[in-house]
């Protein structure tokens, strides 16, 4: 019978579909109507979104914290940046290649130690590693440009063989709403799948899920490794949004950043830290509009306040809400 | 009474009532709103002054938050002194001027985003400003992007006026090839032929030390060694413990708090007994001073600017300006310090733009190229705009000559040692405008 994929189908599943349709919808609407300013936000609320969405996989599914996330999107901006800068003319799938690569063996390097640790010595484990790569970056002026960073042009839209064209913010937009699109669905089947359920299962009890007969660690590389590379990506689009690379973004303070987002959307789910994302960077546009300096007073306010009263964060408070 | 503030009546009714509800949180934050809205009405004091004249809109971004929210502060005080002045000389081309002022919190992302709130949303007419040069090196590209005049207020990283260059870029002070080239005479011909060089370990040190080295060994002098030193690096000591052996000075490239403790440690471990002690200026900065105390006695230095009102500072342009902002720094740091070359350099950097902007009779961005070529060449002489002194922004690179200062620290103040002209800062141009 072809209707009986379709009877399966629960009520909240087909909620879920027109959501995500009604919201893709509004992204891909927002440049065209949004002025040039905030259309750029929105494709930058897009490329964070990524970036939470990644550490979600290993903080809320895994439960491991991690503090090494700037190290995974600093390395794909610079791998990016590696490609645009050597390769003539600059080649956008080269860069996409070229920063994977970089944040993927980052990943496999810190991965492959730190997942001998749990708790708090994990988190550690990835901040110290992270230091070390800001280091490196840092200090190795030659190379990466040192404190400056590398500055380079943006490489233009090309869709094999279907020849190739200039961004626009318009196009830039849809290519990295695409991006973050196909991500997204690729990390939620994976999440789905047994493997997930293998994750979520070390998340609630590790020595249970040893004990069944996993092979703990193996499971926690590649989730580190799938969580960098989906980092490394949303600094692959940063770098082409912004066509340079600073060492900033390797720096701790970025991963703390990424923690907060997963904590006011919603660990777990996902969407959640996207929502946090998006939150976040708005709250913090719009206060330091209205007091400069001043505003990380009223910010620091609101994320204690959610803490507070939205442990769950603001996608938890949401669907309860919403089941009430 | 009762026993606990929560339990009075009115911290009841305002707040506390074991639990927030919703009413409670909606009423003080429309409150808040409020109060916020009712500030934003209240009219900026050039308006009633210039009736409807439509103003021009300068932009400035400065860290006003995060690690270089010091400096950015004091960065914006210079800005803001320069305004002012406009303002209350009947602004410019008969136009207020419009101060609007963003944070980039010390990130480049947020720069990056600022530059572009500003330039995109704000629709200023040019920016001045810009503290630390990885922003600054970031931002650039969005002026040049959107064609309107950046005047870099301190931003000192050479590429910014060499390899990377833009066009729409200026830079109204000095940097560190310059600087070399004014004080190297000094160093091997008064103070020793052999030197050793202890650097910041980062893009600005390591360019700074390249810029010693050339025109020390050109001057006939020799660098024997060079010792650098991470960013941040709380205790300086286990590294200045390395600098031995033979040579007569040791030259310092540092700045900030790294200064201090790069300082303190060699006196500590009696370097300044043994060595003469030479820097940047920025190792004795006058907010520095206090904490040094005889740490730094003897210092030599150079610097653009140095807060004394000696000879050749004994202007009556440089006094106006040394009284306005030691009153104006009072309000942001009520130990009153005195100003340094970030408040100098960002009050010329607006007056290099109002006198463009007068010379050109720019009326908004769509006269930048003829901003540009105004400024382009441009030669200041000393006055109130420019109490420093005499400056040329050099049409082949945006780069600014100026005349720079030798100094020593006697008594814990700065001390003019020789005065370097403008002429004798000179250093070819390096850059190749796209």
């Amino acid at each position: 019978m072809t209707t009986a994929p379709a009877a399966r189908r629960t009520p909240s599943a087909v909620g879920y579909r027109i959501g995500l349709t009604v919201v893709l919808a509004l992204l891909a609407l927002a440049p065209l109507v949004l002025p040039p300013f905030w259309q750029r936000f929105v494709t930058e609320i897009l490329i964070w979104g990524l970036l939470a969405m990644s550490s979600d996989i290993l903080i809320g599914y895994t439960g491991m914290v991690s503090f090494g996330h700037s190290a995974f999107f600093g390395l794909g901006m610079y791998g990016a940046a590696a490609a645009l800068l050597t390769v003539k003319p600059p080649d956008l799938w080269l860069a996409g290649l070229y920063g994977l690569v970089g944040a993927g063996v980052v990943a496999a390097f810190v991965a492959y130690f730190a997942t001998r640790l749990r708790d708090i010595y994990f988190a550690i484990s990835t901040l110290v590693f992270s230091q070390i790569f800001y280091v490196i970056i840092f200090t190795w002026t030659e190379v990466t440009g040192g404190e400056n960073g590398l500055t380079f042009s943006q490489p233009r839209l090309s869709l094999l063989g279907l020849g190739s064209d200039r961004f626009t913010p318009v196009t830039l937009h849809w290519f990295v709403l695409a991006v973050v699109t196909l991500s997204y669905l690729l990390i939620r089947r994976i999440l789905q799948s047994p493997f997930g359920k293998v994750l979520e299962s070390i998340r609630e009890n590790e020595a249970r899920t040893r004990a069944i007969g996993y092979h703990i660690e193996r499971y926690k590389i590649v989730a580190v490794m799938l969580s960098g590379l989906c980092a490394g990506l949303a600094g692959v689009l940063y770098a082409i949004q912004n066509k340079f690379a600073a060492p900033d973004f390797v720096f701790f303070t970025v991963s703390g950043e990424v923690v907060i987002f997963n904590v006011m959307g919603g660990m777990g789910t996902l969407v959640g830290p996207f929502a946090g994302a998006a939150f976040f960077l708005l709250l913090r546009e719009g206060l330091s509009r209205f007091l400069t300096e001043y505003y990380l007073i009223p910010l620091g306010m609101i994320f204690v306040a959610i803490v507070i009263f939205l442990p769950q964060g603001l996608l938890g408070f949401l669907r309860r809400r919403l089941n009430q | 009474m009762t026993g606990r503030w929560q339990d009075e009546s009115w911290a009841r009714s305002m707040w506390w009532s074991g639990k927030t509800t919703r009413r409670k949180f909606l009423a003080l934050s429309s409150t808040a709103a409020s109060a916020l809205g009712t500030a934003m009405l209240v009219p900026a004091p050039w308006r009633e002054a210039f009736g409807q004249a439509r103003p021009y809109k300068i932009g400035t971004l400065q860290p006003l938050s995060g690690t270089a929210a010091a400096g950015g502060k004091t960065a914006l005080v210079g800005v803001q002194m320069a305004v002012e002045r406009a303002n209350a000389t009947g602004g410019i081309n008969g136009r207020p001027v419009e101060l609007i002022v963003a944070d980039y919190e010390s990130k480049p992302d947020v720069g990056r985003r600022k530059a572009e709130k500003l330039v995109v949303e704000d629709k200023i007419d040019a920016h001045v400003g810009g503290y630390l040069s990885n922003v600054c090196l970031a931002c650039m590209p969005v002026y040049e992007e959107h064609r309107l005049v950046n005047m870099v207020g301190v931003c000192l990283d050479t590429t910014i006026t060499t390899s990377k260059c833009s066009r729409y870029t200026f830079r109204p002070f000095d940097y560190a090839p310059a600087q070399a080239v004014a004080v190297s005479p000094y160093l091997v011909g008064k103070m020793g032929k052999k030197w050793h060089i202890a650097y910041l370990d980062y893009a600005w040190g390591q360019s700074t030390r390249d810029a010693y080295i050339e025109q020390i060994k050109k001057n006939g002098g020799d660098v024997v060694g060079t010792t650098g030193i991470p960013l941040g690096t709380a205790d300086m000591a286990p590294f200045v413990s390395r600098i031995s052996g033979s040579f007569d000075g040791l030259f310092g490239i540092f700045f900030g708090a790294n200064a201090v403790s790069f300082t303190s440690a060699v006196f500590d471990l009696g370097l300044t007994k043994k060595y003469r002690y030479a820097g940047d200026g920025a190792i004795a900065e006058s907010t520095h001073l206090p904490a040094l105390g005889q740490k730094i006695e003897g210092f030599i230095g150079i610097n653009r600017y140095v807060p004394v009102l000696d000879p050749p500072l004994n202007t009556p342009h440089h006094r106006k300006f040394f009284d306005q902002a030691v009153a104006a720094l009072k309000k942001i740091d009520p130990s009153g310090p005195l100003p340094d070359r970030y408040v100098q350099s960002n009050f010329e950097a607006t007056n290099f733009l109002k006198l463009g902007i007068k010379k050109s009779g720019f009326r908004g961005r769509e006269d930048t190229m003829k901003l540009i070529e105004a400024l382009e060449g441009m030669e200041v002489k000393e006055g109130d705009d420019f109490p420093q002194g005499d400056k040329m922004l050099r049409k082949e690179d945006h780069q600014a000559f100026i005349r720079e200062f030798i100094f020593t620290i006697q008594g814990n103040k700065h001390k003019i040692v020789e005065v370097i002209p403008r002429e004798q800062t000179i250093v070819p141009p390096a850059c190749k405008f796209v």
